[in-house]
């Protein structure tokens, strides 16, 4: 059979979407089910062996829940649900967006001196900070519980937002290095030349050709900062610190099962992660694979 | 050199620049991560446990036999190289296939990339929660979904048998890291010139030959870093054991069916509070890490050569 030139196209597209339909199911239903859950009503939710796919009454009551009334213990108590959520948001927010300023303006700084400057040392430190990425964090983890203790930074803000900056500083210094290695050096040596000294020429000339760089970094930091897991569950003792992924675990664990309500939360607690992924995605995935990517 | 050239060359102005920029990453880095790796490694040669209050005594190798006399270690191994067992295979065809997908060209690719990509930004303890709602035995999606078209005849109890349990943590692994390996098999497909299986094609090769002689060989290298990577991402899986199947967030003892390395180092330190032992095991999991990740790199690169 001889297909003519259109129709033999028509049929490699067709497969192609339908390939497209199967891999986006497999990609996206998790998220669909719990947003669909947490806009659901108890009933609907609950309906079985036939699920309810789209929600005829949507509603907005478990949001309203877990921000305003508490959910109930197990025990049958109340406990104060809002109050965990509001201070979870709180905290998420501070962290992130303290730790990836911080680590910016650093990894900056950095990754001019490393990328542009020649002193002694400069390969022993680089190699120093970059030895961090294969190291299991465990290995530091356990003294550093100890060291947290003794300086009262456990279930602190501060605490947590010092050791994510250390974390992140590996990725990001080696971004803004090769970032600023691709800034082309005329431009400074001209700079130098008419005699601007070193803090000048990177606050005149470097961070406006760095922007992009910055950028990328603090995208990468804010999301590799909301995510996080870990550290608050060693370092984080109570709503004082503890961020919306803590949060969301303590739901499952202590609540009678409400899955609209911890679903809810789920979503209030993807939905920044998920909103940077939708627009910031060249960013985050040229970081995230450390340049294996362009 | 006068002893005053010197100094002027110590406080030159350069000099300073970089040592004001440097001293603050150098701190934190000494800090919290270089001086606590040495002190939990002197730890790990104590007898310190917390339980039980007395001074914690220097006792050298003894925890690192202990160890690996301890059947429970090689058990927790034992798992954690199950689920990366079970997770790299699915991981890289899952890739592999959508990496091919998005090569092709079609009307809506980017927004077919973009969300592809979305589960990998998302934090994996949401994931392991999502996932072990849609698994839920009474009220779970996959159950309603595979009840309607007729599979099941009842609902399932999807996490109750142990060696399920272990899979399902794989599937959740898998979709929260399949995006990293698409994106770098992606960036090597499409760095593939195209002659070469237009070439292929006037030979009268066929597509499976293509792909097994053309496409396999010149991915190698993607292969070989994405490899690496999710070992280590699946070899030391915690948050998204932790929120589908640990059962441990209230306090609770860790589901011992599915405690892989990184949660047996936290329950030996922060539920049993045995930290001189913890430390130990710290220590193996690094050279673990750092064995397989070589030998993994090792052996892709040399079966690339020789293969050719």
């Amino acid at each position: 059979m001889n297909l003519g030139l259109r129709a033999q196209e028509r049929l490699r597209l067709t497969f192609i979407y339908i390939c497209c339909a199967i891999v986006l199911i497999w990609a996206l239903a998790p998220i669909y089910w719990v947003a669909v859950s947490s806009i659901s009503t108890r009933q609907e939710l609950y309906a079985a062996p036939y699920k309810i796919w789209f929600p005829t009454q949507p509603t907005l009551d478990s949001y309203r829940t877990i921000f305003s009334t508490g959910a109930k213990f197990r025990s049958g108590g109340f406990s104060p649900t809002a109050e965990l959520m509001s201070s979870g948001l709180r905290n998420s927010v501070i962290i992130s967006v303290a730790s990836s300023t911080i680590v910016t303006i650093l990894a900056t700084g950095a990754g001019y001196v490393f990328a542009r400057m020649n002193f002694r040392g400069k390969n022993f430190i680089f190699l120093l900070i970059m030895l961090m990425l294969p190291l299991p964090i465990w290995v530091s983890l356990i003294a550093l519980f100890f060291l947290m203790s003794e300086l009262e930074l456990v279930d602190t803000l501060v605490g947590i937002i010092l050791i994510f900056v250390t974390l992140l500083l590996p990725l990001s210094v080696w971004m803004m290095t090769t970032f600023v290695r691709d800034i082309p050096g005329e431009i400074q040596d001209a700079a130098r030349v008419d005699g601007a000294g070193r803090w000048r020429l990177v606050y005149s000339i470097i961070l406006p050709l760095a922007r992009p760089g910055m950028v990328a970094v603090f995208l990468v930091a804010m999301l590799w900062s909301w995510n996080n897991f870990l550290i608050p569950l060693i370092f984080s003792r109570s709503n004082d610190s503890q961020p919306l992924t803590i949060v969301l675990t303590l739901f499952i664990g202590q609540y009678e099962v409400a899955w609209e309500d911890m679903s809810a939360a789920a979503v209030v607690t993807m939905l920044p992660p998920f909103i940077m992924a939708l627009f910031f995605q060249r960013y985050l995935v040229r970081g995230l694979t450390m340049g294996a990517v362009k | 050199m006068k002893l005053t050239n010197v100094f002027r060359n110590l406080f030159s102005a350069d000099n300073t620049f970089v040592f004001i920029i440097l001293l603050p990453i150098v701190l934190l880095i000494a800090i919290f991560i270089y001086y606590p790796a040495v002190d939990t490694f002197q730890t790990s040669l104590t007898n310190e446990n917390l339980r039980i209050r007395r001074p914690p005594k220097f006792i050298g190798a003894d925890n690192y036999v202990k160890l690996v006399e301890d059947d429970e270690f090689w058990e927790v191994t034992g798992r954690s190289f199950v689920v990366v067992g079970l997770t790299l295979p699915l991981e890289l065809a899952v890739a592999f296939s959508i990496a091919m997908l998005l090569n092709q060209r079609f009307p809506g690719r980017g927004m077919m990339r973009t969300l592809t990509i979305l589960p990998w930004m998302l934090p994996p303890v949401v994931n392991g929660f999502l996932w072990g709602w849609l698994l839920n035995g009474e009220y779970g999606a996959l159950n309603g979904l595979l009840y309607q078209f007729g599979l099941i005849d009842e609902y399932q109890y999807w996490l109750r048998a142990p060696e399920t349990q272990i899979l399902w943590v794989a599937v959740v692994q898998t979709w929260t890291r399949y995006a990293f390996p698409t994106i770098i098999l992606l960036a090597g497909l499409q760095g593939i010139p195209d002659d070469l299986y237009d070439a292929a094609k006037v030979d009268g090769s066929n597509a499976w030959s293509r792909v097994r002689y053309i496409t396999f060989p010149l991915l190698l290298p993607s292969f070989g870093i994405a490899l690496v990577v999710e070992f280590i991402a699946a070899f030391q899986i915690f948050d998204v054991v932790w929120t589908l199947t640990a059962g441990g967030s209230a306090g609770g003892a860790i589901n011992p069916f599915t405690k892989t390395l990184m949660l047996y180092n936290y329950e030996l330190v922060f539920r049993d509070l045995r930290v001189g032992l913890g430390a130990a095991f710290s220590y193996i999991v690094l050279v673990m890490s750092l064995a397989v990740g070589l030998i993994f790199v090792l052996r892709v690169y040399n079966q690339g050569v020789h293969d050719k």
